[in-house]
């Protein structure tokens, strides 16, 4: 299987480019996949990896000047099908799945076995179980309606599919971002038979734990150029992570300054349906609270009811030592703002400009005068003054937020946030799916709001930022506040450990802090 | 122009250039459409569509859509014409009071969507249909027509210094209002944030359901104001009125651009989508087609409208 041993390598990636309205995606990006490996890919959120994959799946086309050989021969697919026909199947996050029909006609999509249009329904469903069983998962009957599966089942079906159509080449885009670490584990054991069986598997992630567990050869892209591409015995974790960001990784969290000051936020005895019971915190100037828990802990809960994102059942919330009944109009204008979880959806408003984004939440108190009407003069002020002070990179702000990265998404809703001149702020995984560079100036961001006296509540699913940052941890499990800890005298395990409560079987992969 | 600029261009402005095309045919082909009389006619005609058009396009930026327009008309118009034929008052007095009918259905059709939570599409064609069967019970199926009804006439066939029609000036003023608010006011800002996002809009402040409240107030206002004109237009007025203007009405804030999913439209496309339209509808009369072909050629815009907009919201 050595290089050496063929002139071509299965697949190769020539001089690909690709040019979007206003980006440039890929840019003459070249790379080998050699047959029978895994192929590791790996880059920040923006570098690229998405679009070479839906380059090769068919889903895009690629700029003029590139090309694509599979096998030593052209490879140019049109159309998803061509790719699937040309032995090229990929796995997207998102699956591919008909819900309401059953394993097997999932399986056999678009290659059923008939004869003058009657399905053998005896075959179709031995060739299902027949992959089913090399998956491991034999205990699936192919009758099962699709959406009825959990997610790690569903993938397994997709990965059924890919074997039925005796596909050479499978490509997997974040595979595990949704899966448990036991079907995470089960899914490890499918790639490595599926190796077994010559499959040659590009495997696209930014979880490095698994790159190093599985691949054999890695590729790393940054900002649409191919920046390496070696034996992974041949890296270690950081030189890895300095080639996907292109630098020292400043690990470091910065310093924090002041200590906390008065009350400004009280929660007394908060229940809300089931997800949240009897929650009391306090709050206070200057300090950074952090809230840790596992997914369904009520640590997101706890967030939404504050902002009334979610009606409170119970209890009493006071701001500044006022009664205070939560809504979004409402906790504005008592200087509360909330960073919601997910930015694309909630955080910002896609096809609106950067300025109004950032103008938004203060067109009534500081762009309109008393009659409603809106000065641009001072919606530009209120936009540049943010704009310059997070750093925020676009062209020009009236430039639709949808073109902007990840990061910079993340920095328009920040501003708009800012622009509120919030008292007490209240942060939903703010740095979730932001490159390890925009990461950092949002922990700056919040070390230096604390200093200027504003409260934050973080609300967040790593440890490491966690206790970076914050005076004090919350941990939560089952709706309840377990823990209420001094990060300076605690760790990773201890939060853990509370935030599992009394079971042990409830482990998901996002708690890994990675 | 790459590909996708050529697709955005046609998407966005490819109207428009029907639209002259149109005009030029029409010119070469007729002797009366290129005259200064004849402009002023479709412009006259294309009056009451453009102010319904308004109404519409608010609503439409919020992503939603008012089947309960003409139908408001309808009944607006007869109520006008019964309160000053037969309860012989002012014309100003029943103006306020079918403006203000019209502000009460804005009001309830506002609250059945944002607090009942039923979608503006079947609560619209639910009041659509009870606003039917009260206009047809006021009237008893009878056409309201009376002396009364030419103190409004002016509102039809009034010139301003003898050339420009009055029902063009209303028109040409309430676009530049609506233009004026869509773009400098706190009330237009929150229209198309909500329309583009209304979860990330509440949760960024905006008092949602009351923009929404207010928007349906404001059609509501309008589409009884389109009543009133076109009570003038006829002189006289009867239960089904306004039912031939709800399907070009939409049809002309969609050719404009408004997308149907909210957030994105531009008012002063409306006005010349609106204008277009009632232009097609003159020419084939000019050209003598039948009004049967006419139906065809109307159901061929709105198709060709919707196409427009899918070359929009397609993402290259």
């Amino acid at each position: 299987m050595s290089k050496s041993m063929s002139v071509h390598a299965f697949l190769e990636i020539q001089n690909i480019s690709k040019t979007y309205p206003g980006v440039q995606a890929l840019h003459g990006v070249s790379i080998d996949v050699n047959q029978g490996l895994v192929h590791g890919l790996v880059g920040e959120n923006g570098a690229g990896k998405s679009t070479l994959i839906k380059i090769l799946a068919g889903a895009e086309t690629a700029d003029p000047g590139g090309e694509i050989r599979l096998k030593g021969q052209h490879f140019e697919p049109a159309t998803p099908k061509d790719a699937l026909v040309g032995g090229i199947s990929t796995i997207y996050q998102v699956f591919n799945l008909l819900p309401d029909r059953a394993i097997m006609h999932n399986v056999l999509l678009g290659q059923e076995p008939a004869k003058r249009g009657i399905l053998n329904m005896k075959v179709m469903k031995s060739e299902t179980v027949r992959v089913l069983d090399m998956l491991g998962a034999g205990h699936l009957s192919p009758d099962t309606l699709v959406g009825k599966l959990k997610v790690g089942e569903q993938q397994v079906v997709e990965i059924a599919k890919a074997l039925v159509n005796k596909s050479e080449l499978l490509v997997m885009d974040e595979p595990t971002a949704a899966l448990n670490q036991a079907e995470a584990e089960a899914l490890f054991d499918n790639v490595r038979t599926l190796r077994a069986e010559g499959v040659t598997i590009l495997y696209v992630s930014h979880r490095l734990n698994e790159i190093f567990d599985l691949a054999d050869t890695v590729s790393v892209l940054r900002d649409g150029e191919h920046i390496v591409t070696g034996d992974i015995t041949s890296f270690t974790r950081e030189s890895l992570i300095e080639a996907m960001i292109g630098r020292k990784l400043e690990g470091v969290f910065p310093e924090r300054q002041g200590e906390p000051g008065d009350e400004i936020l009280r929660l007394n005895r908060i229940s809300s349906d089931k997800v949240l019971s009897d929650v009391s915190l306090t709050l206070h100037k200057g300090e950074i609270l952090a809230v840790a828990g596992l997914s369904g802990s009520g640590k997101t809960e706890l967030g939404k009811v504050i902002y009334g994102d979610l009606p409170i059942d119970q209890g009493q919330i006071t701001v500044a030592g006022e009664p205070f009944r939560p809504q979004p109009a409402r906790a504005i204008d008592h200087r509360v703002i909330y960073l919601p979880e997910d930015r694309k959806n909630d955080g910002v408003l896609q096809e609106l400009s950067v300025r109004r984004n950032i103008s938004l939440s203060v067109l009534r108190n500081r762009v309109a005068n008393r009659f409603g009407i809106l000065s641009p003069k001072r919606e530009r002020q209120v936009a540049q003054e943010q704009i310059d002070g997070l750093d925020i990179k676009t062209p020009t702000m009236e430039q639709e937020v949808l073109y902007l990265s990840g990061g910079n998404q993340q920095k328009v809703a920040l501003g708009r946030c800012l622009a509120a001149d919030p008292e007490v702020f209240i942060m939903m995984e703010p740095t979730q799916g932001i490159d390890v560079g925009v990461k950092f100036e949002i922990y700056q961001f919040i070390v230096e709001q604390a200093a200027e006296g504003k409260a934050i509540l973080l609300i967040s699913s790593e440890l490491a930022e966690i206790l970076g940052l914050a005076h004090r941890v919350l941990v939560m499990h089952d709706g309840r506040i377990i823990a209420d800890l001094d990060t300076g005298q605690t760790d990773q395990e201890e939060i853990l450990r509370y935030a599992l409560g009394d079971t042990k079987d409830k482990v998901t992969t996002h708690m890994s802090g990675e | 122009m790459s590909r996708q600029q050529a697709i955005k261009f046609l998407g966005d402005q490819g109207f428009i250039i029907i639209f002259v095309v149109w005009c030029v045919i029409l010119a070469l082909a007729t002797d009366s459409f290129a005259t200064s009389g004849n402009a002023f006619t479709i412009l006259r005609q294309a009056s009451i569509i453009g102010v319904m058009a308004i109404a519409a396009h608010l609503i439409i930026l919020l992503g939603d859509i008012d089947l309960s327009a003409a139908a408001v008309m309808s009944l607006c118009g007869v109520l006008m014409a019964g309160l000053i034929v037969r309860n012989e008052l002012h014309p100003i007095a029943a103006a306020l009071l079918v403006l203000g009918a019209g502000a009460l259905i804005g009001v309830a059709n506002g609250l059945i969507i944002t607090w009942i939570g039923i979608n503006a599409i079947i609560t619209t064609l639910g009041t659509a249909s009870i606003l039917g069967g009260l206009a047809f019970i006021y009237t008893g199926g009878k056409t309201i027509y009376g002396d009364p009804i030419d103190r409004i006439e002016f509102l039809a066939r009034g010139r301003l210094f003898d050339t420009i029609p009055v029902s063009v000036i209303i028109m040409f003023v309430l676009y530049i209002l609506a233009f004026l608010m869509l773009r400098y006011t706190t009330y237009g800002a929150h229209i198309f944030a909500t329309g583009n996002n209304k979860k990330a809009s509440w949760l960024a402040g905006i008092k949602v359901d009351r923009v929404k409240v207010q928007s349906f107030v404001l059609a509501g206002i309008l589409a009884a104001f389109a009543g009133i004109m076109q009570v003038a237009r006829q002189g006289t007025a009867t239960a089904g009125m306004g039912a031939d203007f709800l399907f070009p009405v939409i049809t002309a804030v969609v050719l404009g651009g408004a997308s149907l999913q909210g957030g994105r439209g531009k008012i002063l496309n409306t006005l010349i989508a609106a204008i277009f339209l009632t232009t097609i509808a003159n020419g084939m009369i000019l050209l003598g087609v039948s009004i049967y072909a006419q139906r065809i050629v109307s159901g061929a815009m709105l198709i060709l409208a919707l196409s427009l907009d899918r070359l929009r919201t397609v993402r290259v």
